[in-house]
């Protein structure tokens, strides 16, 4: 038998008369989600997170019977949700949209009394002058009953009601007519609130979102479990070395089978590590690294320096850290691009170099124009095209300024941040970047003969032998460093510098996915390209055109892509390089020459390479990890 | 007084009898879940005449004062300023001005950073002519968990959705959505699923590359979909260094992900491959379909929902010769579903796809709009189409190609006929780069119909 009360006869005889005038000749106005049954499953309560939207506003309001009451005395005890309306208000989607959906909840919870008795409904009139409390009361009759506390509520004054409107961000405004005579309608953003039992706002709805269904599951939500976002514990394996690898790696991107295998970066964490271990006991296969006497190493000074090297406001628009080209998950280099970019996307001319192992290097730069730590920090704090601090003074002030350095230097230095200290610290950082004990130390100088593959000892051979690497990469009997600490010019330079552009260049679109494109279309969107002479810059010597420093080729199968240009994507294409002779020119190096390396050779040669990377490379990227990237904190507008 | 109390006193019951009339007649009320052919639905509309174009301005070195700028534009016919430059605002620094959008209730539009990660709130409704800046966010980075490049800024009932396209991490291109309250507070960050934590989302095809670009939402369908562009690496840096680099070019996003809008919960990753770049849901109720097209790969795609209620992409058209990577950047939906607006960088043109069978656009006109072209934003009735020329500092062309422009055309639906054209290096401006439309009418007290919103002297007036 159905029998139905005053209020769902009105209900129902209100929906029925819209959905037959909207289905008549109004197809502009269509009745809000809220009026029909829900288009799609509505989450399930408690698998989802509702974030504190800030505190619910509290003022002064009076009930129906005309009582003072406080907003807030009407939260705290039971979730709350509130609607802002006007009694005469005729938008059909607009406050009696509120007032149906308000209903269909009180229905609804008839099947859930405990419910019921933890939510409270406010609708609270921001007309004051009409509604009164009188008024609202009668605008309530048969909307209320014992089931659910829906509360009807309004202002003595607009003077009360204003503050009320603005923190709830309300926006209304009255209608005037030409004569300027208020119309008694309001132009207004409807809006509902879920007010937790902490009086915190936990959403806002709006007439594409204001449903029953969505509104009952968030209250659900909340009673659940707060819908708060608890602090889970890591599921990340800190001794799984395969997330201490670069996180978007592109490995076999020109193929159309290409498949993501994207970290996330929640899972970018670690644990800090005694990096002066690195130092006192350097990994098999180094030796013992050098110290200056004006900067002996402390823990203080490589926490100090760690933390600006991660710090991304020494550059002078906050976005920069020495990290950002040297990252440390890419081999403490960057493997997403040839040549680095600077503050604004400046073009930088070269490959960013690796800093693993930097602290034993004689020169720096690729063309060796520094020759400390200390003092190279400070090229690229001030390089117009890197971070781009317009002085040393700039820097020093800054640091100086952030509260988080602040007594850190004094600490560390007796003495505040300046050229001196910023630079020894961040160097000496840089200097426990040691990454060694590889597959080859342990075969080569621990002499365990399993520890290197037969394909890469092979490799070996070839690198020392026919292939001739070993004439700038050196090896010494009881350590090894791959490097010759000289410049050399292989043509990757002077062809750069001299070639004459091919009339079309292969570009990837997508994976597996190429074109070739006109060169004059890519030249109309090039900037000048900055000309690059190698260790020239420095001599001036004419014969130092083109020359470039020795890497070392410690833990090179990190470190892609190759050259001081960036321009050499694999190490079997760089070795491909060197087995055709590089490049001719007048002052190409005499230890390049073509090497006749067969397809095996060149296949041992890369597995020889691919050795050299270092045991204790994750201890330091998961070092990396754990330190907090400096970012802007203060909201400073 | 006592006439209205009575009315009041039975309003809840007078509503109902009186909602036939009401319903036909009160288009008053602003809020409304429609808008201009790209916004957010749940903000108000200007189905009329717009009386402003706002356009987020990026500063130029060498030219005027260098910053970035939001420019005011008259572009109201009646006027006498019309498609003069009536205010420009500028906020320090080159910032790398990108996109803007409008909050709920239209009072404040943010403006993103996508380089210093600043985001702009502007008071557009104080004085519709003159906006002033009201707050800046500038740590958004260290609030958001890392986040990096805020581009667009989504309304949602009472906060913000804003699409990050980077991290301070690699700058590379896993990213996530931002959430913030009108006020400017953040709320919280959803990342974009990856393969090591897809967040219960499914990865339909080849990749899940946690990338970001723009959102839309169909709230009917509880549905909000996010592209992909690429890292804060390859958006800094000359364009024609990136193109030249293998490496580069292999950060670009190759996904949209379909969230569950109420939920913040990613559901699919579905491959669409290219770098899909601008998403334009359709507006009839009954079409479950939003477009985007991919920057690289220079085709259409079409994200629907099958007969069996599952969300699915397909590219449904190619754009000019994607072999010669015309690079299309915006697009613009009609308010009726019917055509497509696309715009290419590269030959800076605009075309226009017949989308009436979603699945079979058609080219039916194209037009050369300048030496390059980006933005283009559509008045609700399709009849007024503004384009701007700027796409990214680095990856604007070079030289006597570098026009930039805000341009009105009129479209009578086969022909586009340009009224005005601001030439922003002569102004002394910089780079014009995303529009927004305002109207006095917006913030009118005067009970003017929504159907005529041109500007009333009297309205005027009381503003000032």
């Amino acid at each position: 038998m159905l029998i139905l009360k005053h209020h769902q006869l009105i209900i129902g005889l209100f929906i029925s008369l819209i959905a037959q005038l909207l289905y008549a000749d109004l197809p502009q106005t269509i009745p809000a989600p809220g009026y029909s049954p829900l288009n799609f499953s509505a989450p399930e309560p408690g698998s989802y997170v509702l974030s504190p939207l800030g505190q619910a506003a509290n003022g002064l309001v009076l009930t129906t019977e005309n009582t003072k009451i406080e907003l807030h005395d009407l939260m705290g005890d039971k979730i709350v949700l509130l609607s802002f309306i006007y009694s005469t208000c005729s938008d059909v989607n607009g406050c009696p949209l509120a007032t149906a959906v308000f209903h269909k909840i009180k229905n609804r919870l008839k099947k859930e009394p405990q419910l019921a008795n933890q939510l409270r409904l406010l609708t609270l009139s921001f007309n004051p002058e009409h509604d009164t409390p009188k008024a609202m009361k009668h605008y309530a009759k048969g909307l209320q009953d014992s089931l659910l506390d829906w509360q009807f509520l309004t202002t003595k004054s607009e003077q009360e009601l204003q503050p009320i409107l603005q923190n709830y961000r309300q926006s209304i405004q009255k209608i005037v007519d030409e004569k300027g005579q208020f119309t008694g309608t309001f132009s207004h953003i409807l809006r509902v609130y879920l007010i937790d039992k902490n009086k915190q706002l936990r959403n806002i709805y709006s007439v594409s979102f204001l449903h029953a269904d969505t509104l009952i599951n968030d209250v659900k939500t909340l009673l659940a479990d707060g819908g708060v976002q608890t602090p889970k514990k890591s599921a990340i394996d800190l001794k799984d070395t395969s997330y201490y690898q670069a996180g978007d790696n592109k490995l076999a991107y020109d193929k159309e089978n290409y498949q993501t295998q994207s970290i996330a970066l929640v899972d970018r964490k670690g644990q800090v590590t005694h990096l002066l271990d690195t130092i006192n006991n350097p990994p098999l296969g180094l030796p013992k690294l050098p110290i200056p006497k004006n900067n002996l190493i402390t823990e203080a000074k490589i926490s100090l320096g760690k933390k600006l090297f991660y710090d991304r406001r020494l550059s002078i628009n906050n976005t920069f850290s020495c990290a950002m080209c040297h990252i440390p998950e890419q081999g403490f280099s960057s493997n997403e691009m040839a040549t680095a970019v600077g503050i604004e996307g400046r073009t930088v001319r070269r490959n960013s170099p690796t800093l693993y192992n930097v602290g034993y290097f004689q020169t720096l730069f690729h063309d060796g124009r520094e020759t400390t730590l200390e003092q190279q920090v400070w090229g690229p704090l001030l390089a117009h095209n890197e971070m781009a601090n317009p002085s040393i003074g700039y820097v020093i002030e800054k640091i100086k300024r952030l509260p988080e350095y602040q007594g850190l230097f004094e600490k560390t230095f007796d003495r505040p941040a300046g050229m001196e200290t910023i630079g020894q610290a961040i160097a000496s950082y840089q200097r426990t970047l040691n990454a060694a004990d590889s597959d080859f130390d342990r075969w080569y100088f621990a002499q365990q003969n399993n520890a290197l593959t037969q394909s890469a000892q092979k490799g070996y051979q070839v690198f020392v032998g026919k292939g001739q690497c070993n004439h700038c990469h050196l090896i010494s009997s009881s350590d090894a460093l791959f490097t010759d600490n000289q410049f050399h010019n292989t043509g990757v330079g002077y062809e750069k510098a001299m070639k004459i552009q091919s009339t079309t260049i292969k570009v990837q679109l997508a994976p597996g996915v190429f074109t070739q494109v006109d060169s004059q279309v890519i030249e109309s969107v090039s900037e000048n390209k900055p000309n690059d002479l190698g260790r020239y810059e420095v001599t001036q010597n004419p014969d130092d055109r083109w020359k470039y420093k020795t890497p070392s080729l410690r833990n090179i199968s990190l470190t892609a892509p190759y050259m001081h240009d960036g321009s050499i994507s694999t190490l079997e294409q760089v070795i491909h390089f060197y087995n055709q002779g590089g490049i001719a020119n007048d002052t190409l190096d005499l230890n390049i020459k073509p090497l006749n390396l067969t397809d095996e050779e060149i296949k041992n040669l890369v597995e020889f390479l691919k050795s050299l990377k270092g045991s204790n490379v994750h201890q330091l990227i998961s070092d990396a990890y754990a330190q907090q990237v400096g970012d802007t904190i203060e909201n400073v507008q | 007084m006592k006439k209205r109390l009575k009315r009041a006193e039975y309003s809840w019951q007078y509503f109902l009898k009186v909602c036939a009339f009401t319903v036909a007649t009160l288009s008053i009320s602003a809020p409304s879940n429609a808008d201009e052919t790209c916004q957010s639905p749940y903000m108000a509309k200007i189905t009329g005449q717009e009386d402003f174009v706002y356009v987020w301005t990026l500063g130029m070195q060498g030219i005027g004062d260098e910053q970035d700028k939001l420019v005011t534009v008259d572009v109201n016919p009646k006027s006498k300023t019309y498609g003069k430059v009536i205010n420009s605002l500028s906020v320090g620094g080159r910032n790398e001005a990108h996109h803007s959008g409008f909050t709920d209730d239209r009072k404040f539009l943010w403006a993103g950073g996508l380089d210093t990660n600043k985001i702009f709130i502007f008071d557009v409704h104080t004085n519709p002519n003159k906006p002033t800046l009201y707050k800046t966010i500038t740590n958004f980075v260290a609030k958001s968990g890392g986040i990096v490049g805020p581009h667009t800024t989504y309304a949602l009932p009472g906060r913000m959705m804003i699409t990050g396209l980077s991290n301070n991490k690699d700058h590379g291109g896993r990213t996530a959505l931002v959430e913030y309250t009108n006020e400017g507070e953040y709320i919280s960050t959803h990342w974009t699923p990856t393969d090591s934590n897809l967040q219960g989302a499914v990865k339909t095809g080849k990749f899940a590359d946690g990338y970001g670009y723009d959102i839309r939402v169909l709230p009917r369908k509880n549905a909000m979909f996010t592209s992909s562009f690429t890292g804060w690496s390859n958006y800094m840096m000359d364009f024609g260094k990136m193109l030249k680099d293998p490496e580069a070019m292999k950060h670009f996003g190759n996904t949209v992900v379909q969230w569950d809008l109420h939920a913040r919960q990613p559901k699919k990753v579905l491959d669409v491959p290219g770098a899909p770049l601008e998403i334009r849901c359709a507006w009839n109720p009954k079409h479950d379909y939003c477009f985007t097209t991919t920057a690289l790969t220079s085709k259409i795609w079409l994200i629907y929902q099958d007969k069996k209620g599952q969300w699915q992409s397909k590219d449904v058209a190619d754009i000019a010769d994607p072999g010669a990577i015309p690079l299309p950047v915006d697009i613009s939906i009609q308010s009726d579903d019917n055509l497509l607006w696309v715009n290419t960088f590269m030959d800076g043109t605009t075309r226009a796809f017949d989308i009436s069978d979603p699945f079979k656009p058609k080219q039916v006109f194209e037009k050369k709009i300048a030496a390059q072209v980006n933005m283009v934003s559509s008045s609700w009735d399709g009849k007024r189409l503004y384009y701007t020329s700027s796409l990214l500092a680095n990856w604007d062309k070079k030289g006597k190609d570098n026009e930039q422009f805000l341009k009105l055309y009129h479209w009578n639906g086969k022909t586009l006929s340009e009224q005005f054209s601001i030439d922003f290096i002569k102004e002394k401006l910089g780079r014009a780069h995303q529009m927004r439309f305002g109207a006095y009418s917006l913030y009118a007290n005067k009970a003017v119909p929504l159907k005529n919103l041109v500007l009333n002297q009297s309205i005027l007036n009381n503003k000032k």
